[in-house]
């Protein structure tokens, strides 16, 4: 039996599309299962029924990141997994899902391979920063890398 | 803390709400009414209408009704199938859009239709 792999955790660098020089904000995700890497593009939110089988809407741009509040009354169309693969079939170049308010969600994930491109679940302050600028339409650009945990204990 | 509420509320003031939340707006509707998802520029919120925006048509489903988009050659339609009002450079014929008319038919640019 695989040994159960530890998550990875993702780094997420935010910049503002109108202060691109600006000090990016940092905040932090954990990757599902074999997902992590490193992905880059603007910030979209999706609806959570946007990712269903019977929506479809024109993709914003070529290099976007999704961004999903999951929420607990939305009865599920789909599991968590297809609607991250829906998301990045539709042109997403990372997918992250806010699952402060859906307990269940991280369950629903289980570690897998077959994501083409990484998918990042947050949650907390870093959920709250990420939904802030999306509710105030603040256009951002968004980096995600894989986080270097330190090895050297004295670091 | 973000809120998760029923009915109309600060945030997603809307009568055709039944759930809704301060980020995703509208996530289920009361009975009839139709939910549109609605994209403001980085943003996309759910909307419960009456009826569905032009470009869209209303399907309903068991698990719920919404409004789906028209094809992209299509400007308003009934459902997928049949059209009422082609985009400009399409032209109306027996509910679809056509580049070009049938024989014995001519385009009408006023009406977008094969006249």
């Amino acid at each position: 039996l695989e040994s159960e792999r530890p998550a990875l955790r993702a780094v997420i660098k935010v910049t503002l599309i109108k202060e691109p020089t600006g000090k990016p904000i940092v905040l932090e995700g954990l990757f599902v299962g074999g997902s992590a890497g490193k992905a880059e593009g603007k910030l979209m939110q999706y609806h959570p029924l946007s990712l269903c089988n019977n929506s479809e809407d024109d993709p914003p741009e070529s290099d976007f990141i999704t961004i999903v509040k999951l929420e607990r009354t939305v009865t599920s169309c789909l599991p968590l997994l297809d609607k991250a693969r829906m998301a990045l079939a539709k042109g997403a170049q990372a997918v992250i899902f806010d699952i402060s308010d859906d307990d269940h969600a991280a369950a629903e994930l289980p570690d897998t391979d077959s994501l083409p491109r990484p998918v990042v679940l947050v949650e907390a302050e870093d959920a709250e920063e990420l939904m802030g600028l999306v509710n105030k339409n603040e256009e951002a650009r968004v980096v995600i890398e894989v986080k270097m945990e330190s090895k050297w204990p004295f670091d | 803390q973000h809120k998760q509420l029923s009915g109309v509320t600060s945030g997603c003031q809307q009568g055709g709400c039944l759930t809704c939340s301060d980020y995703n707006g509208c996530l289920s509707c009361k009975p009839r009414f139709f939910m549109h998802l609605e994209r403001i520029g980085m943003k996309q919120i759910g909307v419960c209408m009456t009826s569905c925006p032009p470009g869209f048509f209303g399907t309903r489903l068991p698990e719920r009704n919404t409004c789906t988009k028209c094809r992209s050659e299509c400007d308003s339609c009934f459902n997928k199938n049949f059209c009422t009002r082609c985009r400009a450079g399409f032209y109306l014929h027996l509910g679809k859009c056509l580049e070009n008319c049938p024989d014995g038919l001519i385009r009408s640019d006023t009406q977008r239709e094969c006249v």
